[in-house]
């Protein structure tokens, strides 16, 4: 069986400096897709609030630390898999809560998230989130399927 | 990264980086907080530089709307298309006002 898909991997330091570097890489190639533009803006937020979190709570905000990014484009989808050697996430923080930190109440001013949302944003934008833990390597799996998009003949 | 400046009694801050991400997330908030303890309430950020904000950016704006409180406004303005559809995923939208341009955002302040 032919398999048609390609990778790419990218690794940058623990560091929220450099995270600039996957945001401007992940919009590039994921033109190689048929995404829209503004699916290619939502899933490079989706990244980078992955590799964010990596830094901020797998590695501690310590500098130091790789932090991979594979991506792998499909005929069917495009995914990114965001790896790290740090701590694992906590199990509750991998379960889908009943209610989305999304769904807060605008005008309840002192209510509003001033953080948290990440998780809940990759949630929304991509249309599978998997986590697991192997080896001590702990890896984010993102998934966004391409919609057939009818042209015209 | 902003540039503060004075119009019509409002304090206009001009986030000059294009990219309000988690790498200065913290440092703006601190400055933006700093904006408001000096004692301005009526604060209109210009964001037609922003680029790219992800949700440590967003959250330096809402500590700062949190900080201000009922005692005054902070107002959004100058947003691109692209970036307010990040506001829309993240229900920032609903939280904020929101004008095209800083005249109407000016003026929404004035009336």
């Amino acid at each position: 069986m032919i398999t048609l898909e390609k990778r790419i991997k990218l690794v940058i330091d623990s560091n929220l400096e450099d995270v600039k570097l996957v945001s401007n890489v992940v919009n590039r190639l994921c033109t190689l897709g048929p995404l829209t533009d503004l699916e290619i803006l939502h899933i490079e937020l989706a990244v980078v609030e992955s590799v964010n979190n990596v830094i901020k709570h797998a590695y501690n905000n310590e500098r130091g630390h790789e932090v991979e990014i594979i991506f792998t484009l499909y005929a069917d989808r495009v995914t990114f898999d965001v790896c790290d050697v740090g701590r694992t996430m906590d199990r509750k923080d991998r379960k889908e809560t009943d209610k989305s930190p999304l769904e807060f109440d605008p005008t309840e001013l002192n209510m509003l998230p001033e953080r948290g949302l990440g998780l809940a944003i990759i949630r929304e934008v991509m249309d599978d989130v998997a986590y697991s833990s192997c080896h001590d390597k702990n890896t984010l799996t993102l998934t966004k399927r391409f919609i057939v998009r009818e042209t015209r003949r | 990264m902003i540039n503060v400046r004075k119009e019509d009694g409002a304090v206009i801050v001009d986030l000059l980086v294009d990219r309000l991400d988690a790498s200065i997330a913290s440092n703006f908030r601190n400055k933006l907080i700093e904006i408001i303890k000096d004692g301005n309430t009526l604060i209109i950020l210009n964001l037609t530089n922003m680029k790219f904000v992800d949700s440590s950016g967003l959250g330096a704006i809402v500590s700062g709307l949190k900080t201000l409180g009922a005692r005054g406004d902070l107002t959004l303005c100058c947003i691109d298309e692209r970036i307010m559809s990040m506001f829309r995923l993240t229900r920032m939208d609903r939280v904020f006002k929101i004008f095209k341009t800083e005249g109407e955002a000016i003026s929404s302040i004035s009336h």
